[in-house]
């Protein structure tokens, strides 16, 4: 090795990307408080403007993202509702009638109409659906066609296909699962043998990479992990080591990386971040509080037969719906007791997670990642970027403000409650709406979602 | 979702911008009508080929060009010219998208599907990957792809290895390059038929992650993979079977109430669950397959086949450092029962492996014994009706145990039964490494390499005494870790852990050294109790941590007393324990408790005046090695009502830790959480509960 130019490219790239950051930060020290309250303040109505405007935009000036047009309508309906902004309904129906035109007839919802159905997309389409919420939008989401879509995409080794030909990846289980859990159309058939394919991802670092053999990512830990929740096989993974690997991805610019020795990046406010989350609600999940029904690799041991007698009701019992007060519900279960072979309801995964408390606080310092967020992501005139020096786009403002409201909500026990204000970097106004960590749709959507498709 | 926009536009003038979306548009169009239509003519393919520059990420018209090779090539028949330049046209359009965008999905994986028909040459491959490779060096589609394209060529690891060498070269920074070499290596290593000498390879990568590290040691992708490599250094070695219990050569005098007497007299006077009584096999790493078949039992009272193996560890439940197996000595008459000479034997066949793939191949044998004793008086009685007065010194009587003791007899079957490591080339090489980073610290007040030199220290003393008897370098690692302290105080807690741990092998490196810490017990006031119980205190030594299990499987009674404890990981391992005291540390949460879950012939327990309930969250679980860990059984019944005004939901990490519990006597104040209503709800469902706090339940 050459000693004389000891420093690398990747150190050089580094140390600019620190010395900008540091600049921001020490400028921001030097203003007077009124100051550094606006600069800490969220730009609300140049975002709600830069978002709705992208929106507009659609069909025109965007044909270069062409195979991901359900995705421009996801970052930016859900950022929106992150925000607590509605779109008019001209505007909502003509979304609603784009990605309408994105499904495919025989199931599953292309980059745009005419484009064969994709996993990504689908998963795109429907969290934009969800986000908009309302009978019309949920009502134009073909179940049935989308299962048929989810199992054409099933692999041999339990794996999903992207699309037909495609690539198999975690990104595609995490798209799969996450569509069919929140359509409640999850079954032991999509189920079968993803857990086993995640498990083959995760490396010696302790993360999940993209594909065996790669190295560890945030994206797709954060695929990953979520994934495992949603077929209740979280246990499965070595959580230790993939807490330790997410832990040490905040750097000292205050953001998260995504790989180690790579550069910060505001998006992985939310993978990252989303990562911690979920794992501040696991402990229940992990622990065999949740009646799991992956016993078959976990112990033969006769004294693990208990954990699938706990009637139903009962983790709600234990978990918290008795936080409402309505233990009744949990006694006038018309199931009654749930036979002891009789695994626990797939699709009630998701819905269960959201009353375990955080058992623990969060694994990262949420105001680190908060500052570097609203200081070094966030534009005035509207929309988040990567790091200082790039420039905006949806995508990075969808994960941005998503990251940013995992952080103000890690240290809410319950996600439901208000955070205390000092939970929140800035002005209280900065708070956004708490999201379902598992899907990344704003949590009173989600609630919507859920009571919709479980009614019908 | 990963498939980030490129940037946005630049300002470009509005009508440029509408011409170029207007030929997109009709690009787009046309080629839909002919993917609909199934066209596959020249000008078809023509289009989407376009297109696809244009924009990669097109997956459609990817699968468009992928359903029109199949039809030409059906259609040009056998000739294999024309067909391998159907496949070859393939690879230029993918070239051409792939200049446009390197991150496409869609164009990575068309390739892969052209090169898996196997009608393309492959040598063009690694070209177009070193030139894309050196453009982004962390680019994981180029890694994957490289992965994939030379098992198909079936590249050899060695010129794999000499890429990632070159790469590391280049930019010593690039993880993704380490990250690749740490994937090759571990299947050249595999590679065992293959003659080549782990000493070799594992020391050349040595002296090449060296370098890169003493060029910079501020870089840290070095760090990670010299971590990596040390780990594997370690487990580069057979699994060992550090200790058990019943130790080799112990003689066991049982009697009906379940205490457990040496030869010569009572060993702690604390009566174990005859139900549950335990076999338990302490490894130096963690082991798989250990089961009836493996682990071979020799007894007359009970047979090998009945015995179930479990692993005692809160991850992966298959592995494990300790595993143990119960009998039921409930139903045999101890007040007559002959000694019994029982046999262990492992290691005789293959199965029980170490997660590197190492087989346990020394064959271990234990032999001990376990005889009945006629006993007049009930002393479990005594114990119920009884309490532990915890905190008064003057219960404990130090200098009665020698080394005549029962319990110095007991360890010295401990020590007994471990033979010294045989030296070998992987001591060799930490020593080298010990050096050179001796020799860095010299220069350069490095903290990384200050940890790693501790790291490597404690590995080259764990490699000479399994068993850390002789800790040749504690006070060095000791040093070591306060330095660190001191230099970098955000992790001090780590440090301060991984100290605490160093500390307490070096307290009780030797049985002589061991017996400074055990006590006489003679805290019972009732006249009944003439036995005198031992108690291992390791009291008030500022300790976070506790470790060297292996060691303590015998001990029945722990004081944990006034130390820094947030974490008891690993104590799970001592199945015989029954008195615990925990009092004045820093445990936060009731699931940092979670060892105790499978200790179920834990009595008694001290918690007083801990922080548990302190904070809403636990906002230091996250610093455990396990925080979240794999447990089992649990259900609650219905008809267990709580107490008014109590709600489950607030105590579930409790209930999971004393559910299965029998504790008799328990002291919880001095806790945050320790309330009125905690302590009903602890009552309720404790129900062998008879002292809370000294008060007397009944």
């Amino acid at each position: 090795m050459d000693s004389s130019t000891s420093v690398t490219v990747t150190q050089k790239e580094q140390m600019m990307v620190e010395q900008r950051v540091f600049q921001i930060y020490s400028l921001f020290a030097d203003l007077p408080p009124n100051s550094q309250s606006f600069m800490l303040e969220i730009q609300r109505d140049s975002h709600i403007d830069y978002l709705t405007n992208g929106l507009r935009g659609l069909g025109s000036s965007f044909c270069v993202l062409d195979a991901n047009r359900p995705w421009l309508c996801y970052w930016i309906l859900h950022s929106l509702a992150l925000l607590e902004e509605s779109i008019d309904e001209e505007l909502e129906n003509n979304a609603i009638d784009f990605l309408s035109r994105c499904e495919d007839p025989n199931g599953g919802y292309g980059g745009g109409p005419g484009q064969m159905p994709h996993l990504a997309t689908t998963y795109a389409a429907i969290n934009s659906l969800i986000s908009l919420g309302g009978h019309s939008s949920l009502s134009s989401i073909n179940r049935d066609s989308v299962y048929s879509f989810l199992r054409q995409m099933k692999q041999p080794n339990g794996g999903f296909r992207m699309h037909d030909g495609g690539e198999v990846d975690v990104r595609a289980c995490y798209t799969a699962i996450s569509v069919a859990s929140i359509l409640n159309i999850l079954d032991e058939r999509l189920v079968e043998h993803v857990g086993d394919f995640i498990l083959s991802c995760q490396t010696h670092e302790g993360g999940i990479a993209g594909e065996p053999g790669s190295e560890a990512h945030g994206g797709y830990t954060y695929c990953g992990i979520a994934t495992m929740i949603l077929i209740n096989e979280v246990r499965r993974l070595d959580v230790a080591a993939l807490l330790d690997w997410v832990v040490f991805r905040q750097g000292i610019e205050c953001g998260f990386q995504g790989r180690v020795n790579k550069l910060v990046d505001g998006c992985y406010s939310f993978w990252q971040g989303g990562v911690s989350a979920l794992l501040q609600r696991s402990y229940p999940i992990i622990s065999g509080l949740v009646a799991s029904e992956s016993e078959e690799y976990s112990d033969a041991d006769s004294t693990l037969s208990a954990t699938s007698d706990i009637p139903e009701c009962e983790h709600a019992a234990i978990g918290g719906s008795s936080l409402q007060g309505d233990n009744e519900a949990c006694h006038n279960n018309p199931e009654g007791t749930r036979d002891s072979s009789a695994p626990t309801n797939l699709n009630d995964v998701g819905h269960n997670f959201l009353e375990w408390k955080a058992s623990m606080g969060p694994p990262f310092n949420p105001m680190a990642l908060q500052q570097y967020i609203l200081l070094c992501s966030q534009l005035q005139e509207g929309g988040f970027r990567d790091k200082p020096g790039k420039s905006r786009d949806f995508y990075h403002t969808c994960y941005c403000l998503s990251g940013l409201s995992a952080c103000q909500y890690s240290w809410s026990g319950d996600l439901g409650s208000q955070p205390a204000p000092q939970a929140i970097l800035g002005p209280y106004s900065n708070l956004l709406e708490p999201i379902h960590p598992l899907y990344n749709i704003v949590l009173k959507k989600y609630h919507e979602a859920r009571d919709f498709f479980s009614s019908t | 979702m990963h498939g980030r926009p490129r940037k946005a536009p630049k300002p470009e003038d509005s009508a440029a911008l509408a011409a170029k979306s207007q030929k997109l548009r009709s690009l787009q169009s046309q080629f839909l009508s002919f993917h609909h239509g199934c066209t596959y003519s020249k000008e078809a393919l023509e289009t989407s080929a376009k297109l696809l520059e244009i924009n990669p990420e097109n997956y459609t018209a990817w699968n468009y060009r992928k359903l029109a090779v199949e039809h030409n090539v059906n259609e040009c028949g056998t000739d294999p010219d024309s067909i391998k330049s159907i496949f070859d046209e393939e690879l230029r359009v993918v070239e051409n998208a792939l200049r446009q965008n390197f991150k496409s999905y869609g164009a990575w994986h068309h390739r892969k599907w052209v090169l898996s028909k196997g009608h393309s040459s492959m040598n063009r491959e690694l070209m177009l990957l070193d030139v894309f490779q050196k453009l982004d060096s962390r680019n994981f589609h180029a890694w994957n792809y490289r992965r994939f394209v030379t098992t198909l060529m079936n590249r050899s690891l060695e010129d794999e290895l000499k890429y990632t060498e070159n790469m590391i070269e280049i930019n010593f920074s690039n993880y993704s390059a380490w990250h690749n070499r740490s994937i090759l290596l571990s299947k050249q290593l595999k590679e065992k038929d293959k003659g080549l000498s782990f000493q070799d390879v594992l020391s050349k990568e040595y002296n090449f992650v060296r370098d890169a590290l003493f060029t910079d040691p501020d870089d840290q992708s070095g760090w990670f993979y010299h971590l990596w490599l040390l780990e594997q250094t370690i487990q580069c070695e057979a699994p060992l079977l550090l200790s058990s219990w019943p130790a080799n050569g112990a003689d066991l005098i049982i009697s009906g109430n379940g205490c457990i007497h040496a030869a010569t007299g009572l060993l702690s006077g604390l009566p174990i669950d005859l139900k549950r009584f335990p076999l338990i096999l302490y490894f130096n790493q963690s082991v798989e397959g250990i089961d009836s078949s493996t682990v071979n039992v020799e007894a007359e009272i009970y047979s090998n086949k009945d015995l179930t193996w479990k692993p005692l560890s809160p991850r992966n439940s298959c592995t494990s450092r300790v595993w143990v197996a119960y009998t039921d000595l409930s139903g045999i008459d101890l007040s007559s029962l002959s000694p019994q000479r029982i046999r262990v034997r492992l290691g005789h066949c293959a199965g029980i492996m170490s997660s590197n793939g190492f087989h346990l191949n020394k064959p271990v044998n234990i032999e001990y014994s376990i005889a009945g004793k006629y006993i007049e008086i009930e002393p479990s009685e005594r114990q119920e009706n009884e309490i532990f007065s915890w905190t008064d010194d003057d219960s404990y009587n130090s200098g009665e145990l020698d080394e005549s003791s029962p319990i110095a007899l007991y360890m010295q079957a401990v020590e007994d039964n471990h033979e010294a490591a045989a030296s070998g080339w992987h001591i060799d090489i930490v020593t080298e490494e010990i050096n050179h980073f001796r020799d860095l610290l010299t220069i350069a007040d490095c903290k990384i390499g200050k940890l790693t030199l501790a790291r490597l220290l404690i590995a080259r003393d764990g490699m000479i005494s399994p068993l850390r008897n002789k800790m040749a370098h504690s006070e060095e690692v000791l040093d070591l870790y306060r330095d660190l302290i001191k230099l970098d105080p955000p992790h001090s807690k780590f440090y301060k852990d991984q100290s605490s741990l160093v500390l307490l092998q070096q307290l009780i490196s030797s049985r002589k050294a061991l017996l400074k810490y055990c006590f006489s017990y003679k805290g019972f006031k009732s006249s009944q109790s003439v036995d005198s119980l031992v108690c291992l205190r390791l009291n008030n030594l500022s300790l976070s941590r506790v470790g060297s299990f292996e060691k303590l499987l015998w001990v029945q009674f722990l004081d944990l007393s006034d130390n820094e404890l947030h974490s008891i990981e690993g104590l799970e391992a001592l199945q015989l324990l029954s008195c615990l005291n925990l009092r004045n540390n820093k445990i936060a949460s009731f699931s940092a408790l979670e060892p105790l879950r499978s200790l179920k012939s834990l009595r008694a327990l001290n918690i007083s005046y801990n922080e548990i309930g302190s904070h809403p969250v636990d906002t230091r679980r996250y610093l455990f090695t396990s925080p979240i860990s794999h447990s089992g059984d649990i259900s609650w019944k219905r008809d267990e009502d709580l107490p008014d005004g109590v709600s489950m939901e607030n105590y579930w990490e409790a209930f999971i830790v004393f559910k299965d519990l029998d504790l008799v006597q328990m002291d919880i104040a001095g806790n945050p959480v320790a309330d009125e209503k905690f302590q009903s709800f602890l009552v309720k469902i404790s129900p062998a509960l008879k002292w809370l706090d000294g008060q007397n339940l009944h």
